[in-house]
């Protein structure tokens, strides 16, 4: 019916099939064993909600109000005693090692409770996929076993990223815009590390965590070719906590100010150096430098994504309740046909939303994504079924050897070719800004059902309102996600488009 | 927009402003706070002096006499800079309306005469429900020359601050509902601590549950839906006006800040997707202007449908400040989201204005059950 070559080009055309149907490529290749595991996580997500979350989103809310210096010492303590801090990260970093493919489904979960303290699970493991960019696993493993010993001895060790700063916001989330930015984290060479100053705000957990993945530049002229990230912990000499924000909602998630005063960071703790890594074939330095940020959205914004699922989800689930218990007019809301037609629209938000982030997930599945090396079959249950013990005396010694660490670059860094960087920044933009605009948009649809009752801070719906807005706003914003997903996937259909070089 | 139509309003727009710039703009974010935060007690009480409190309420019942145009053109300038003294000027208002509605004017004038200070003057009321929707489970019995009221009613606002309460009850044996004035001093009476809610924080409401507390019928039994819709449909154009000043707070709060806020290099204003952000915004705030303007005449000048164009004023005007003041916050990023800017408040005061006067989309369907039946 059609020749090979013609399938291709054909295929190849917008919307090139590779990009557009990303589930039906990459479920065929997904071990089986995976979709017993996320059942297993939800549902185990589902029993938090009912055992922690539900009896605690409200008063920790209010608490909040009450001291704006509240820090969630006792969620976190109880996040901790879940396992919940070590669940997704793998056994060769000593942790659970369940599926990541499965976060964002948990994620979806935790946050139809609460968002707020959703992201006091999951903030970590933002900070964990960060560090996990940079590919340097010796570090990364000292790390993770610091978050496993916490977990053991039940002082909970958790990891933030921070990389926004007071004058740099969506210039330091885009390599293209950071060196006309006012970035002034500086990061300066002397014998044996470097020497930080500047401050970082916004950084969500910073005041509970430990480990702080920090984005420096070692070159304030040129950031995007002189890019520093280094695992900082509390305690170094020259960093401490600023202020601690007094934000609208989320509010059980701290957001915090990190300064760094002549603070000496040591050189083993460089996660990545732009100027060291070894020449790519595929990247200049500056493109790089974009490949681990896009690694680290690629993951973490289809996470957003699911966090506004869940958020859109919490109002449809608390409108729907209201509408079965409430008379109105004199018959019950659930039976007037228009609040029937507006919970289905609710409910199709929902599902839009979580469409959009399980494919961005599917994305990271194939070929260059984020989770594709993870996911050979051979390479998925050997991690599953080997004893932790086995892993630490067979792979663990190799992750200080050159072999090691060139092999996990060649497979992640030039494993994944410019097209599928594409893809999976691409699919990430578009379940950020569709979860988290499905989120707005049932939230207030389901005040809008509520009325009076919705305005009350013990019904929990106005409270989902203000959280859900935050989404909107971090991990890059809603517009620049816009615009990120121009720049991957629309503007090479278009020689002539430009993106952020507007006069 | 308003002025432009009638000229002799400029007075109060004066007023309005230069009372919000000296007495909300400074301490909007500490206001904010209450209840965890003290109540801005001398801000009411200014209001009240300057007659901020009373500007419908006719000159012989001790008000400034003047009609809706003026108390949108003071709620519009004082929601642009802090909606929670606007919802206070407003359920105050509106439990007034309901009054007048009913002729007490006597009544009204007794209030106002005695009162001592600024919350003696203000009469509470379930501002955000309509009784006709989802009921009263306040009952109410005749007794000389008095009626007992028992039961629970939710969400009075300024229950907890004011001299006086107005709430719909049924009386037993009755179809439909009458209002009651009660003194919230009475014994029978018991009142929840402010309830804490989505916004206009400093205007509190309060729950309240009664045992034998004494009421004074307003007007007719049985006619209160009919002061409800009168006094509603004309304070629609009111809600109206508080969700243009929401709006323009916002607008003027974004645009100023992206013409500070550098990011690639240049002002934000200069990047054209921000720019075109800015110019909906624009776009809302202009048509706003326009509509409240239109509602609050028809209103005052009594033409055909006047209440059709209040309602729609609402309806449309809470549906676009609810739109706007999220992109508000957006123009701002990660600041929008903080207590220290206005925007978070503004997007948290538009959704709560929504709710005034029962369910938003109930709204829609009355327009059509009022268009039907004429
Ligand atoms: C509660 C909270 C938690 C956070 N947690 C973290 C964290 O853990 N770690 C971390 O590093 N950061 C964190 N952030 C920072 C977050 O990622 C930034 O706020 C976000 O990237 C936006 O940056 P900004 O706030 O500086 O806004 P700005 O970049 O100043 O943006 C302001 C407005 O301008 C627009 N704009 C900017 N540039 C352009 C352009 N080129 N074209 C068109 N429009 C443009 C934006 O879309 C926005 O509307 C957090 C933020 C918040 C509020």
């Amino acid at each position: 019916m059609i020749t090979p070559k013609e399938n291709k080009s054909l295929l190849e055309r917008e919307p090139r099939f590779d990009d557009s149907y990303c589930s039906m490529q990459a479920i065929p290749k997904i071990p089986k064993s995976q979709l017993k595991e996320t059942r297993i996580l939800v549902s185990y997500a589902r029993r938090f909600n009912d055992e922690v979350i539900r009896p605690l989103a409200l008063k920790t809310d209010l608490k909040s109000f009450q001291d704006p210096e509240y820090l969630p010492w006792d969620l976190i303590q109880k996040v901790n005693e879940w396992g919940f801090y070590t669940l997704f990260i793998p056994k060769i970093f000593g942790g659970q090692g369940w599926a990541f493919t499965s976060l964002n489904y948990v994620i979806e979960e935790l946050a139809s409770a609460c968002v707020g303290i959703a992201n006091v699970v999951f903030v970590h493991y933002l900070g964990f996929v960060t560090m996990l960019g940079s590919w340097n696993i010796s570090v990364i493993n000292k790390v993770c076993r610091e978050v496993k010993e916490g977990e053991r001895t039940g002082n909970p060790c958790l990891i933030s990223l921070a990389i926004t700063e007071p004058g740099a916001g969506t210039d330091v989330e885009e390599v293209e815009l950071v060196d006309r930015g006012r970035v002034t984290c500086f990061a300066e060479k002397v014998k044996g590390g470097y020497i930080v100053n500047g401050n970082k705000i916004f950084i969500s957990m910073g005041h509970v965590s430990t480990w702080h993945a920090l984005v420096a530049y070692t070159d304030l002229k040129k950031p995007s070719e002189n890019t520093l990230m280094l695992a900082v912990k509390n305690g170094m000499k020259g960093f401490s906590f600023g202020k601690h924000e007094d934000k609208m909602g989320q509010r059980a998630c701290p957001a915090s100010e990190l300064i760094f005063q002549d603070c000496f960071v040591p050189d083993e703790n460089v996660l990545v150096d732009s100027r060291t890594v070894p020449p790519s074939q595929l990247r200049e330095t500056g493109e790089l430098v974009n490949q681990i940020i896009h690694y680290v959205v690629e993951a973490s914004r289809p996470a957003v994504g699911a966090f506004g699922t869940g958020v859109a989800r919490g109002a449809y689930e608390q409108a729907l309740k209201f509408a079965g218990e409430t008379a109105v007019d004199g018959k019950l809301l659930i039976n007037h046909e228009w609040a029937q037609i507006m919970l289905a629209e609710m409910y199709k938000n929902v599902i839009a939303g979580r469409l959009a982030y399980c494919e961005a997930n599917f994305s990271n599945s194939l070929k260059g994504g984020i989770f594709s090396f993870l996911q050979i079959k051979p390479v998925y249950y050997y991690m599953k079924y080997v004893p932790q013990a086995v892993i630490d005396i067979f792979i663990v010694p190799f992750y200080k050897t050159k072999l090691f660490n060139w092999f996990m670059r060649q497979v992640f860094v030039e494993g994944q070719s410019l097209e599928a960087q594409k893809r999976c920044s691409g699919w990430a933009s578009i379940a950020k800004f569709m979860g988290t605009d499905m989120g707005m948009k049932n939230s207030q649809m389901a005040i809008e059902m509520m009325g009076q009752a919705g305005l009350r801070h013990e019904q929990g719906c106005e409270k989902i309102l203000r959280d859900s807005k935050l989404l909107q706003i971090y991990e890059g914003t809603n517009q620049l996600n816009r615009l990120n997903l121009f720049n991957c996937l629309i503007a090479r259909c278009i020689p002539q488009a430009r993106v952020f070089e507007e006069e | 927009m308003l002025t432009t139509v009638k000229c002799e309003l400029k007075s109060f727009e004066d007023l309005a402003r230069s009372f919000a710039a000296k007495e909300l703009a400074a301490n909007r974010e500490e206001n904010d706070r209450y209840p965890f935060g003290p109540f801005f007690d001398s801000v009411v009480t200014k209001a009240h002096e300057v007659g901020l409190l009373s500007a419908t309420l006719p000159e012989e019942c001790g008000g400034i006499g003047q009609d809706v145009g003026a108390l949108c053109i003071i709620l519009d300038h004082i929601s642009a800079v802090d909606a929670s003294l606007s919802g206070i000027i407003f359920t105050n208002a509106l439990s007034q309306e309901i009054m007048l509605a009913a002729g007490n004017k006597d009544l009204l004038a007794g209030i106002m005469g005695k009162a001592a200070d600024a919350k003696a003057a203000l009469i509470a009321c379930p501002s955000f429900a309509n009784p006709s929707e989802t009921g009263t489970t306040l009952t109410a019995v005749k007794v000389k020359d008095n009626y007992i009221i028992n039961g629970a009613i939710e969400y009075v606002v300024l229950g907890g601050i004011s001299g006086h309460a107005l709430v719909p009850a049924r009386i037993k044996g009755q179809e439909g509902y009458s209002f009651f004035l009660i003194d919230p001093a009475d014994k029978g009476l018991n009142r929840s601590e402010p309830v804490f809610s989505l916004g206009l924080h400093s205007c509190p409401a309060v729950d309240l549950n009664m045992a034998g507390v004494v009421g004074t019928l307003i007007g007719q039994e049985g006619e209160g839906a009919r002061y409800f819709d009168h006094a509603a449909d004309r304070m629609h154009s009111a809600v109206a006006a508080m969700q243009c000043g929401i709006m323009k707070g916002s607008f003027n709060e974004a645009l100023d800040y992206s013409q500070q806020r550098f990011q690639g290099g240049k002002e934000i204003i200069n990047w054209s997707g921000l720019r075109m952000l800015l110019g909906q915004m624009a776009v809302q705030v202009k048509i706003a202007e326009m509509v409240l303007s239109e509602a609050a005449m028809a209103v005052e000048n009594q033409e055909p449908q006047w209440n059709l164009y209040s309602r729609a004023a609402s309806v449309h005007l809470s549906e676009l400040a609810c739109k706007l003041t999220t992109d508000g916050i957006q123009c701002l990023g990660g600041n929008g989201y903080m207590k220290d800017y206005g925007q978070e408040k503004r997007f948290r005061d538009a959704k709560h204005v929504q709710a005034f006067l029962g369910l938003a989309p109930m709204r829609k369907l009355g327009m059509i059950k009022s268009i039907v039946n004429g």
